[in-house]
């Protein structure tokens, strides 16, 4: 009977782990992921996160949704000259075994049309979609702009 | 001639304590020749002209309110360099955020704004021709972009300066867009100072 299975078992495994690994959502760490609260009367915010990818091929980010937005888009700013152009990029790109870094002065979400004001300390939760199709829940933290300049 | 060598000698001491002066002078009173001035515009609690707060140092950004990451970023470095000050010095100075969105930013709505970075700050606008020209002054950039394939319509790229205008009014220092608080507080106490 155990003869029997193993062979089966071994099977299974193998058609399994090709369709499991190097799915996007498996292959991405989300660190530190965290969203600005809004000043009184905005319903525009931005969300900010790293994304590390542990597997050996590209994957690239190419939405993210939230109950809480009426809209998520992928945005950068360019630094030209001293002039911040804010431009939405099409997809954001996690090279193997490399960091994409989304941080303020650079690549962002920008969290559009937002429900409910986000308020320091809360939680909010996003799904990050990648170029597979496969997604990503994560809950970001809500921070006010004191507790980002205590980096510095 | 022996006098005559004595005037020569007071001619000389003279003309170089003039051009001592006027070369002091000229620094102190244009830092940046042609750029800055005065100008009125609207807020929450009226007109507002930067002639009202003479003898304060007013720290002036330009920005717009959907802006979701460089106003903030920078408003917040700015509002923590402030909380550093004491408040004799927080009584000399005044922060004013002028808005180049007036098609979207009201009065109302640039008075909470303003309110959330510091108690202080005074949000203010005007007509678009006018911020033109007082953004053009003042070495600020700002033009309305059309975003393609996204929902917010257009964005303002525009360059992101504190403008430190001394208690003379003039423009006295610029404080650039990655400027650590540490950094903005150095550049305000040392215009406090002068």
């Amino acid at each position: 009977m155990l003869k029997q299975l193993f062979p089966a078992l071994l099977l299974g495994l193998t058609l399994a782990i090709p369709a499991f690994a190097g799915s996007a959502a498996d292959d991405i760490q989300v660190i530190d992921p965290w969203a600005r609260e809004v000043p009184p009367g905005l319903t525009t915010s931005a969300g900010f996160l790293g994304m590390k990818n542990t597997g050996d091929k590209e994957h690239k980010l190419v939405a993210a949704e939230s109950a809480n937005t009426g809209m998520i888009e992928l945005h950068t700013h360019i630094n030209d000259k001293g002039v911040m152009r804010m431009r939405p990029v099409e997809n954001i790109p996690i090279a193997p075994g490399g960091t994409t870094m989304l941080q303020p002065g650079g690549l962002h979400l920008m969290l559009m049309m937002i429900k409910k004001p986000l308020k320091a300390g809360e939680k909010m939760a996003i799904t990050l979609v990648f170029e597979d199709g496969s997604k990503k829940d994560i809950e970001a933290e809500v921070r006010h702009f004191t507790m980002e300049n205590m980096k510095h | 001639m022996k006098l005559l060598f004595r005037l020569f000698l007071l001619l000389l001491v003279s003309a170089s304590s003039v051009h001592a002066w006027s070369l002091f002078s000229s620094a102190e009173e244009e830092r940046y020749p042609g750029m800055g001035g005065d100008f009125t515009l609207q807020s929450a609690r009226g007109e507002i002209s930067l002639k009202d707060f003479r003898g304060k140092v007013v720290l002036m950004y330009f920005g717009y309110t959907s802006c979701p990451d460089v106003c903030p970023t920078s408003l917040g470095a700015l509002s923590a360099a402030l909380k550093k000050l004491d408040d004799e010095e927080m009584q000399q100075i005044q922060p004013l955020f002028i808005s180049v969105d007036p098609e979207r930013d009201n009065v109302e709505k640039l008075r909470e704004y303003s309110r959330y970075f510091h108690p202080k700050m005074i949000g203010a606008t005007g007509n678009l021709d006018y911020l033109q020209t007082l953004a053009n002054r003042y070495g600020a950039y700002f033009r309305k972009a059309e975003v393609e394939h996204s929902s917010m319509g257009y964005a303002v790229d525009h360059s992101s300066t504190i403008f430190v205008v001394g208690k003379n009014g003039k423009l006295a220092d610029m404080i650039q867009h990655s400027d650590s608080p540490k950094r903005i507080l150095e550049h305000i106490r040392a215009v406090l100072e002068e």
